[in-house]
């Protein structure tokens, strides 16, 4: 699977894009940027959809929506709205389903968070303290449940089964994310494997499947919904590929939870796995999910040493040029050049 | 024919009922009810419990037995307390799909599908609630890590424990939302995700005022006792409804059912420590319907001082004190009024119903649920 032969293979050639960075940078947009307006009061119109008249249980909800997340997906969501929009003739305007399904995305992903700070028993996220840290693993868990329902309402107010079937299976993926990771595969094949399919349902699939979703909405063709499919489980599985690789890079502060996570977790990402290939030493270590005292540190140096960080860093490009590879088949506009420019976004991020 | 000797049949069993007072009255009565839906007991997704997920869980949770992690009740629950496995809920859903009987559209090309009287699409809400109510029954049993004392077991466990019911609640919730999305009727789906948002207020609460002095309202507890008993249960019904195209009034009456069963159900389990006769009170809880009741009447000042006065040296209540202050006031009283109340309405509720085996049935249920 080589660049340069993929390249080639754009039905929109890539001077375009060239042409673009020569002649006027201005016209080059960030993502973020581009999105601003339509995400402006987004957190607001969230915490307005979990309206529930108690307040303790109405802080726990809105505890994680005070605006110093990323917004990752519903960026993603909005740009390949957008571009899906000038893609099917309908520019200018992005459907409120569309916005909707940018909102969605942000609930989804934050319910499950809450759920996993429990499973994993944390007590930081975001640089402040987890929702379990401070009223008790029990509301917790309910407030979790609460976004769910309310993302559940608001997706079914839609009025699209298509969407509806979408979604609900990632929240299907993601709970089976999770119990993937409880176990590990003897065979190293299969733990490649196992690690890659787990990788595409705790982060992947809610990506993927909100770009659908908004793909669905404005336009028939089942070929612009995979198209706008395979751009999102791409960039989601590059996307939590380089997070696994700032597990081991990035120091504490930087990403607001404590390094080598994923290891005190008795988990092996993609850095373990392909240092395992040079320093068969790890693979005891993998089976007993880094339970012994000092199993940690002995991996993480293992890590270090190797080049499972360069190796993963490298397969999450390949993840990234297939992303572009797909969203170029889009008929060309801002927000689609905005998509390509993004992976290199998840690629460059040091956080 | 056969069927109006089954009638009659049923209708003698009815007969029975009310004249025997015995408290297995609700339980005689459901299992009659299960024989008319044309399914054994468990409904509950075969799909979902024979998964390798949750068969992963099923192994975990042997490692806690010899813990105290509520989520190994709440197990042990489905393999051998008939009464959880009576899976009440789709039961009704089930009967009040055949009673409303197939969809009023003339032009109905589905009409075929129906298996004994109700549509596989009903058949399937009818696990989805079956579903939820289990999820629930799951996540109510996590355990707070910071209450938890080293004389209690190794906190190790707990965490363990917390982890398997978080991820098997969590199974039981996405398996539902995967279930309504195939029902394929976007009114459905948000009328039970509104039902899962009201099981979550309900239970958010549960046990935190019954320590202080005011606690509940009347009022405030049938609020809070609807969200967490009635809700889904009436929201189920009215989509069942909802499922066969059936009238608007249709569904609010099948909502009516569903709310007043819930609630006249709750009432007399909270009344059964007060009304068994002779025997030693069991422990009751200070949220439960009679003593929510009793405390409106006394008012916090005299409340307080009751509780005190119930005390023992180590400061534990003493439960047969606090029931005989109890049972010197009208609170067990109106709380039996409640019940009648809930159980007339549910009954009036079906009334608009055609006559059939499963309005009977639904009949039985609401009058069950007023006797002790």
């Amino acid at each position: 699977m080589s660049v340069i032969r993929h390249r080639n293979r754009y039905p929109y050639p890539s001077q375009r894009i060239t042409c673009c960075s020569i002649h006027s940078d201005a016209k080059l947009k960030d993502p973020f940027s581009l999105v601003q307006n339509d995400l402006q009061s987004l957190y607001e119109d969230i915490k307005k959809e979990l309206f529930v008249s108690k307040a303790e249980l109405k802080s726990l909800c809105d505890y994680y929506f005070d605006g110093k997340g990323k917004a990752f997906r519903p960026m993603i969501v909005v740009l390949m709205a957008r571009a899906c929009n000038v893609h099917s003739n309908k520019e200018g305007v992005l459907l409120p389903a569309q916005r909707s399904i940018a909102m969605i995305s942000e609930m989804i992903h934050t319910a499950s968070l809450v759920h996993d700070d429990v499973i994993d028993d944390s007590d930081r996220r975001r640089g402040k303290h987890t929702i379990n840290q401070v009223w008790g693993e029990r509301k917790a868990i309910l407030a979790g449940d609460f976004i769910l329902s309310v993302a559940s309402m608001a997706l079914a107010r839609i009025g699209n089964n298509a969407v509806v079937s979408v979604l609900s299976q990632v929240i299907e993926d993601l709970v089976r994310g999770e119990f993937m990771q409880l176990g590990s595969k003897e065979n190293e094949n299969e733990r490649f494997k196992h690690y890659l399919e787990k990788t595409f349902k705790k982060t992947a699939s809610l990506i993927a499947n909100s770009c659908k979703a908004v793909s669905i909405l404005v336009n028939s063709d089942p070929e612009v919904h995979e198209i706008a499919y395979q751009y999102g489980r791409n960039v989601g599985i590059a996307f939590q590929l380089v997070d696994d690789v700032l597990d081991f890079t990035s120091c504490a502060k930087h990403l607001g939870k404590p390094s080598a996570a994923d290891l005190k977790l008795g988990l092996a990402t993609g850095p373990v796995l392909f240092a395992c290939q040079q320093f068969p030493e790890l693979h005891s270590m993998i089976m007993r999910r880094f339970s012994t005292d000092g199993d940690v540190d002995r991996a993480w140096h293992y890590v270090l040493k190797s080049d499972g960080v360069e190796q993963t860093n490298y397969l999450a490009q390949r993840y990234c040029q297939e992303a572009i590879r797909q969203i170029s088949r889009l008929r060309p506009s801002t927000e689609r050049d905005a998509l390509i420019r993004l992976t290199e976004m998840v690629l460059s991020r040091d956080k | 024919m056969a069927w109006r000797s089954r009638l009659c049949c049923v209708g003698r069993r009815n007969l029975s009922i009310f004249s025997s007072p015995s408290p297995s009255n609700w339980t005689k009565v459901v299992s009659d009810a299960e024989k008319i839906v044309g399914y054994p007991t468990s409904f509950m997704s075969l799909r979902c419990l024979l998964s390798d997920e949750l068969s992963n869980v099923a192994m975990h949770v042997r490692k806690l037995v010899g813990t105290k992690h509520p989520l190994l009740n709440t197990a042990r629950g489905f393999v051998y307390d008939s009464r959880n496995n009576l899976q009440m809920r789709g039961l009704v859903v089930l009967l009040m799909s055949k009673a409303a009987g197939p969809s009023s559209s003339t032009s109905d090309p589905i009409h075929d599908s129906m298996v004994s009287g109700i549509y596989p699409s009903q058949r399937n809400l009818a696990e989805i609630t079956e579903l939820i109510h289990t999820a629930f029954l799951v996540h109510r049993g996590i355990v707070n890590l910071k209450e938890w004392t080293n004389s209690d077991g190794p906190l190790k466990d707990m965490q363990f424990g917390n982890k398997m019911a978080v991820l098997s609640g969590d199974f039981l919730l996405a398996n539902a939302c995967t279930g309504l999305a195939q029902l394929n009727n976007t009114k459905v789906v948000e009328l039970i995700s509104s039902a899962i948002g009201d099981v979550v207020q309900g239970i958010y609460y549960d046990g935190s005022s019954s320590a202080e002095e005011g606690g509940l309202t009347v009022a405030s507890w049938e609020d809070q006792t609807f969200l967490s008993h009635g809700a889904l249960l009436a929201k189920s019904c009215q989509a069942a409804m909802e499922l066969a195209k059936h009238s608007t009034e249709a569904q609010s009456l099948a909502f009516q059912y569903g709310k007043h069963l819930a609630l006249g159900h709750k009432v007399n389990s909270d009344l059964q420590p007060f009304t068994k006769s002779g025997s030693e009170p069991a422990v009751f809880s200070l949220d439960s319907a009679p003593v929510v009741f009793h405390k409106q009447i006394v008012g916090p000042e005299r409340w307080r001082h009751q509780l005190q006065q119930a005390q023992n040296m180590a400061r534990q209540i003493d439960y047969t004190k606090l029931w005989g202050l109890i049972k010197m006031e009208r609170g067990v009283s109106q709380a039996l009024d409640l019940c009648s109340y809930h159980g007339n309405k549910a009954l009036e509720a079906m009334k608009s119903f055609p006559p059939s085996e499963a309005r009977s049935a639904l009949e039985n249920m609401a009058c069950a649920v007023t006797k002790f």
